[in-house]
C-alpha cells in the first residue's frame, strides 16, 4: 500500500480500493494468464439482500427521520430504481421505506451534546478594555501636575483620547454589538452622562448659589474625576464579567430541558454578574478615592455604572431600544434638573428651582444623579431579568454563507 | 405578456447557479416583457454584479437571502396575538402534533404561512418577530404537545433555537415588499426557477394576486436539503424535512404547471406531491453550435483512441475507468484513453494525483520501436492545451466517448458527446439512460469488466460506431438544444396563460368596477401594443401573418 489509498474516498462504500486484487493480480501475474478471467467465485448473495444494504448504509438508516431522506442519501450512493429492481422495489423511495421500517431506531438514543461555541478569551480585547483606565489615569495625573494652559491642552487631548479608546474597548470582545450600529446608537446619551458626573455636580452647586463666576477645576466649580476614573477601569472588570455570563450562559443552553428551566437557572448567574460588577467597581472607586484626595462619590458613580451594565448587556444581546431609552431619560432629567435652575433666575420663575433645591439642600448635589440614574437601572434590571434569561437572547448567531 | 421570473442565487448575478438557462431563455423570448426577482444567496454574490441584461427585461428587483433587515417595528398586542396563532399553527404542523388527515393538514400549513406573510404585509416586524422569544416557545409547545414527532419530543433548548433561526431565514422572503400592485400584482405569470425560497414569493403573489405560478426545478429543492443537513441533531432534521417538505408540497399545490429537468426530478416531484396531470418534463438545453462542424464532419476520429472528459472528482469513478482501459487492452493493445478534465477542488486534485499514479503503475510506457520516445496509453489533458484548443475537439480526438460516474445529475458530457456524433458508453447513474436512449450503450455502474465488454465491441465495429453515433446526434438535436427548451417554456407560457381568468378588476374614477376593462385582447401572444405587430387567429389568413416571427408560438413539450 503506498497510502494513496487513502485519498480515493469516492463517497461510494462498496467502491473498489485502488489497490484492490483485481491491481495486484494484474502487477504481479502480468501477462501470465493472457485468457480473460472468468469471475473465480460467485457473488456472495444471502436471503435477504436488504439487510445486507442496511448493513452498508447502517449511519444513513439509524440516523434518519424520514424515509425520504434515506431514499436521497441512497440516491447520492449510486442508487438506482434499476439497483432498486434488484431488491424487488418498484423504485427506490419504496425501497428506503422498507429499509427506514426495518432500521432499529434507537427510542433514546445517546444524546450528542455539542458544545456549542463560545467566545475565546483573547489577549487584544483584554488589553483594550485596560487602555481606557490607563488614558484616564494618565490624563488624571497631568492634570495635577500641570497648569494654565498645558493644563487645558492636556485635558481636552485626554479627554478625546478616552473617548476613542472606551470606542475601541467597547468593539471588540464581550461587549462588541454585532448588529448594526444604527440601532443601538446610545453614545450621545452615555458621554452627557459621564460629563455631567465630572462637571455637573459643582455647575449645579454653583448654579443654585448663584454662579458659576469662574470655570470649572476651580475650588468654586470643582471637577469630580475619581468616577470617571474608576469607570474607566471598570470597562476590564465589565468585559470580564460580561463574557462570564455570555459563556455560562451557552453552557446552559444545552443542558437545559426547556425554555422555563433555562431562564431559571440564567437568572442568579444574572444577578451574580451584576453583583460582581458592582463590587468590582466599588473596590476601584475605593482605590480611587484614596488615592486622589476627593470625597467618595458611590451614590452617583454605582447607579452611573450599573445603568452602563445594563445597557451594554441589553444592547449586546439584542435589545436596543429600552437601552436607548432610559439612558435618553437619565440625560434629559439631569439636564432638566440643571436648566430649571438656571431658568429660576428669571423672573417670576423662582418656583422651578424648588424642586432641585429642596434635593440639594437634603442631601448634597450628588442626590440628582443618583436618583436620576437609579430611577433608570431599576427598570433596566427589571427588564434584564426577563429578556436576558430568555433562550432567544442566547442563540448562537447564524454564520454568513 | 408579462413574466415574473424569480431566481435564488441564480440569474442575473455573475456567479449565478442556472444564469445560463435562464438568460438563454430570456433571450430566447424576446416576445414577452421579463421582470427579474432575484434573491442573491451571499454578499460576494451580490458585490460580483451582474451579467449583462437584454432589452426585454424590464425590471430588476432583487433581496438579499443572506440577511434580514429588521424593519424595527414592534408589533402591539393584536399583532402579536396574531403571530403567536400563525406560528403556533405552523409549528404544530411541522410537529406533527396535530392527528388530522393530511388533506386538513396541508389546509392548516397554507394558512399559517399565507396568515404571517399577510400579518408581514399588513403590519411588517416579522423578521423580528420570528427572531423572538414567542416564536421559540411556540415552537417548544408544538413539540411538547401529545402526539408530536418523537424526534420532535426530544428537542431540547439549542434544537428549538436552530430550528427558528432556520425558520426565520426561510421565511425571509415573507417580508419582501414585492407584493404591490406594481410589484409582483403587475405579472401575468410567475415563473419560478427552483423551487423553496425562490417559489416563495410566486405562492405568495398566486396568493395575494391570483397570479399563476410555474414550477421550474431541474434539481428538487427538498433533495438539496436532505442531503445538506445530515450532521444536525434528528430533532432539527425532522422539524427542518417536515417544513420543507410542506412547503414543496404546497408549491406543487399552487403551481399550474411544473417543469422537471428530467426523470429523475419528476419522480421525486411526484412522490412530494405533485399531481401528474401539471408536471411537463422539460429537458435543459445546450447550445449545439459549438459541436456542429464536429458533429457533422464525415471523417472518422482516430478509431482507436478512447475519450473520457468531464470534471474529476471522485464521483466519476476513474479508477473503475482505469481498470476497465486495462481489461480492454488485453484484447485490443493498440487503445489508448485520454482523460480530459480539471480537477474539482482540492479533493479532485488528490483524486487526480492518486488516478496518474494508478494508470503509471497500471500501464508502462510504450514506444512505436526500440529507438523513440515512449508514452503512457493514458494521458490526462485539459482543455485550452495546443492539442484541445475546445471541447468540441476533446470529443473529436476519440472514436468512443466513455462516462464512468457513479453519481450523476443530467449528464452534460454525455450530451455533449451526443451532439459531437460519437458512440457512448456510459454507466447506468443519475438520468443517463432517458438522455441516451437507444443511442449508445448502458453499463452498471462499478462494473469495470461490462465497460470493457462494451468499449470493445464499439471499437471492433466501426459502422455500428457510426450508426450509433448518428442516432445520438439526431436524439440529441431533436430533444436538448437551446431552441427546444425556449419552444417549450413559451407554450407553456401560453397555456398557463389561456386558463388563467382575467383577475383585475379596473376600478374607473368613481372607484366602481368597471366591466370589460381587461379585454382577452390582453392575453394574445406577443406584445399586441407593438406597433409591427398584427394580432391574427389561428387559422386566419396568411398574408396577415408576419412574415418572420422571431419565435412561432408552440405546443409546450409534453
Amino acid at each position: 500500500m503506498s497510502g494513496l489509498g487513502e485519498l480515493d474516498h469516492p463517497g461510494t462504500p462498496e467502491s473498489p480500493g485502488a489497490w484492490d486484487e483485481r491491481s495486484q493480480q494484474r502487477m504481479t501475474t502480468a501477462e501470465t494468464t493472457s485468457a480473460r478471467q472468468e469471475p473465480t467465485t460467485p457473488r456472495r448473495t444471502t436471503a435477504d439482500p436488504v439487510r445486507a444494504l442496511m448493513h452498508r448504509h447502517r449511519d444513513l438508516c439509524e440516523g434518519a427521520v424520514d424515509p425520504l431522506e434515506i431514499a436521497a442519501g441512497l440516491e447520492a450512493h449510486g442508487v438506482t430504481d434499476r439497483t432498486a429492481a434488484r431488491f424487488r422495489h418498484r423504485d427506490v423511495f419504496s425501497l428506503a421505506e422498507e429499509m427506514f421500517a426495518r432500521a432499529a431506531h434507537d427510542e433514546d438514543p445517546q444524546r450528542r451534546t455539542t458544545p456549542l461555541a463560545t467566545p475565546r478569551v483573547r489577549a487584544d480585547w483584554i488589553l483594550l478594555t485596560l487602555l481606557p483606565g490607563t488614558i484616564a489615569t494618565a490624563t488624571t495625573a497631568a492634570l495635577r501636575l500641570t497648569h494654565g494652559q498645558t493644563r487645558l491642552t492636556l485635558a481636552a487631548a485626554g479627554t478625546l483620547a478616552l473617548a476613542l479608546s472606551a470606542r475601541a474597548a467597547l468593539s471588540r470582545g464581550p461587549l462588541a454589538t454585532i448588529r448594526p450600529l444604527s440601532l443601538t446608537r446610545t453614545g450621545p446619551w452615555t458621554y452627557w452622562l459621564i460629563t455631567y458626573t465630572v462637571l455637573g455636580d459643582g455647575l449645579l452647586h454653583a448654579a443654585i448659589t448663584g454662579g458659576p463666576d469662574a470655570p470649572p477645576t476651580t475650588t468654586a466649580w470643582p471637577l469630580t474625576t475619581a468616577p470617571v476614573l474608576a469607570l474607566a477601569w471598570s470597562l476590564a472588570p465589565a468585559s470580564w464579567t460580561t463574557h462570564l455570563f455570555t459563556t455560562r450562559a451557552r453552557h446552559r443552553l444545552p443542558t437545559s430541558r426547556g425554555l422555563q428551566d433555562f431562564a431559571t437557572a440564567v437568572r442568579p448567574l444574572l444577578l451574580g454578574t451584576f453583583a460582581l460588577y458592582l463590587s468590582t467597581l466599588t473596590a476601584l472607586l475605593i482605590l480611587c478615592t484614596t488615592t486622589l484626595p476627593e470625597p467618595p462619590a458611590y451614590a452617583q458613580t454605582l447607579p452611573l455604572g450599573a445603568l452602563l451594565l445594563l445597557a451594554r448587556l441589553l444592547t449586546i444581546h439584542g435589545f436596543p431600544r429600552a437601552p436607548r431609552l432610559a439612558l435618553a431619560a437619565a440625560a434629559a432629567a439631569e439636564a432638566t434638573a440643571l436648566a430649571t435652575s438656571f431658568a429660576a433666575r428669571l423672573p417670576g420663575c423662582a418656583f422651578l428651582a424648588t424642586p432641585v433645591e429642596t434635593l440639594v439642600d437634603t442631601w448634597g448635589p450628588a442626590a440628582v444623579p443618583a436618583l436620576t440614574c437609579t430611577a433608570a437601572a431599576l427598570p433596566l434590571l427589571i427588564h434584564a431579568t426577563r429578556t436576558l434569561t430568555r433562550a432567544s437572547a442566547h442563540a448562537p448567531t447564524e454564520p454568513q454563507c | 405578456m408579462r413574466i415574473g421570473l424569480l431566481t435564488e442565487g441564480g440569474y442575473p448575478y455573475v456567479s449565478g447557479d442556472a444564469r445560463l438557462w435562464c438568460d438563454r431563455l430570456v433571450r430566447g423570448l424576446g416576445q414577452h416583457e421579463f421582470d427579474l426577482y432575484a434573491l442573491s444567496r451571499s454578499e460576494r454574490q451580490e458585490d460580483e454584479g451582474w451579467i449583462p441584461l437584454p432589452p426585454q427585461v424590464s425590471r430588476v428587483r432583487t433581496a438579499p437571502l443572506w440577511t434580514a433587515r429588521d424593519d424595527g417595528v414592534v408589533h402591539g398586542r393584536r399583532a402579536r396575538r396574531r403571530f403567536a396563532e400563525c406560528y403556533g399553527e405552523l409549528a404544530a404542523v411541522i410537529c406533527g402534533s396535530s392527528a388530522e388527515t393530511p388533506t386538513a393538514e396541508a389546509d392548516r400549513f397554507r394558512s399559517a404561512l399565507y396568515g404571517l406573510a399577510e400579518l408581514a404585509r399588513d403590519e411588517g416586524g416579522l423578521v423580528g418577530a420570528l427572531r423572538s422569544e414567542g416564536a421559540v416557545r411556540a415552537l417548544e409547545r408544538a413539540c411538547r404537545a401529545p402526539g408530536a414527532l418523537r424526534t420532535a419530543r426530544e428537542a431540547r433548548v439549542p434544537e428549538l433555537l436552530t430550528v427558528a433561526g432556520h425558520l426565520e431565514r426561510a421565511l425571509r422572503p415573507l417580508s419582501l415588499d414585492w407584493y404591490e400592485d406594481d410589484g409582483l400584482g403587475a405579472v401575468d405569470l410567475c415563473h419560478a426557477t427552483s423551487g423553496g425560497p425562490a417559489a416563495l414569493p410566486a405562492l405568495l403573489a398566486h396568493h395575494f394576486f391570483g397570479v399563476p405560478l410555474l414550477l421550474t426545478e431541474y434539481g428538487v429543492r427538498l433533495r438539496t436539503h436532505y442531503l445538506a443537513a445530515t450532521d444536525a441533531p434528528p430533532a432539527v432534521r425532522s422539524l427542518l424535512a417536515a417544513f420543507h417538505g410542506r412547503l414543496a408540497a404546497e408549491t406543487y399545490d399552487r403551481a399550474a404547471v411544473v417543469t422537471p429537468g428530467n426523470a429523475h426530478a419528476r419522480r421525486w416531484q411526484e412522490r412530494c406531491g405533485a399531481d401528474r396531470a401539471k408536471i411537463r418534463t422539460v429537458y435543459p438545453g445546450m447550445d449545439a453550435s459549438p459541436f456542429a462542424e464536429v458533429g457533422e464532419s464525415t471523417e472518422g476520429a482516430e478509431p482507436d483512441t478512447l475519450v473520457w472528459v468531464g470534471r474529476v472528482e471522485p464521483a466519476k469513478d476513474l479508477v473503475s475507468l482505469l481498470h476497465a482501459f486495462a481489461e480492454i487492452r488485453k484484447d485490443e493493445p493498440k487503445t489508448r484513453l485520454r482523460i480530459v478534465g480539471a480537477p474539482a477542488g482540492p479533493e479532485g486534485e488528490a483524486y487526480l494525483g492518486h488516478c496518474r499514479a494508478l494508470a503509471a503503475q497500471l500501464f508502462p510506457d510504450e514506444a512505436e520501436g526500440p529507438h523513440s520516445v515512449g508514452d503512457n496509453p493514458v494521458s490526462f489533458e485539459e482543455i485550452g492545451g495546443p492539442e484541445l484548443p475546445t471541447l468540441a475537439d476533446a470529443y473529436a480526438a476519440g472514436a468512443v466517448t466513455l462516462l464512468s460516474s457513479v453519481v450523476e445529475g443530467f449528464p452534460v458530457s454525455l450530451v455533449e458527446a451526443m451532439l459531437c456524433g460519437r458512440a457512448t458508453v456510459s454507466t447506468d447513474v443519475g438520468a443517463v439512460v432517458e438522455v441516451i436512449g437507444g443511442t449508445g450503450l448502458v453499463v452498471p455502474p462499478r462494473n469495470p469488466r461490462a465497460l470493457a465488454e462494451a468499449c470493445v465491441a464499439l471499437l471492433r465495429d466501426p459502422e455500428r460506431r457510426a450508426r450509433l453515433g448518428a442516432a445520438a446526434r439526431a436524439r440529441a438535436l431533436e430533444l436538448f438544444t437551446v431552441e427546444q427548451n425556449v419552444t417549450a417554456f413559451h407554450g407553456i407560457y401560453l397555456e398557463i396563460v389561456s386558463r388563467t381568468p382575467v383577475r383585475r378588476v379596473v376600478l374607473d374614477d368613481a372607484g366602481e368596477p368597471l366591466p370589460f376593462a381587461a379585454p382577452a385582447e390582453a392575453h394574445v401572444p406577443g406584445r399586441w401594443t407593438h406597433t409591427a405587430t398584427r394580432v391574427v387567429a389561428r387559422g386566419g389568413p396568411s398574408w396577415a401573418v408576419r412574415p418572420t416571427p422571431p419565435l412561432p408560438a408552440a405546443e409546450g413539450a409534453r
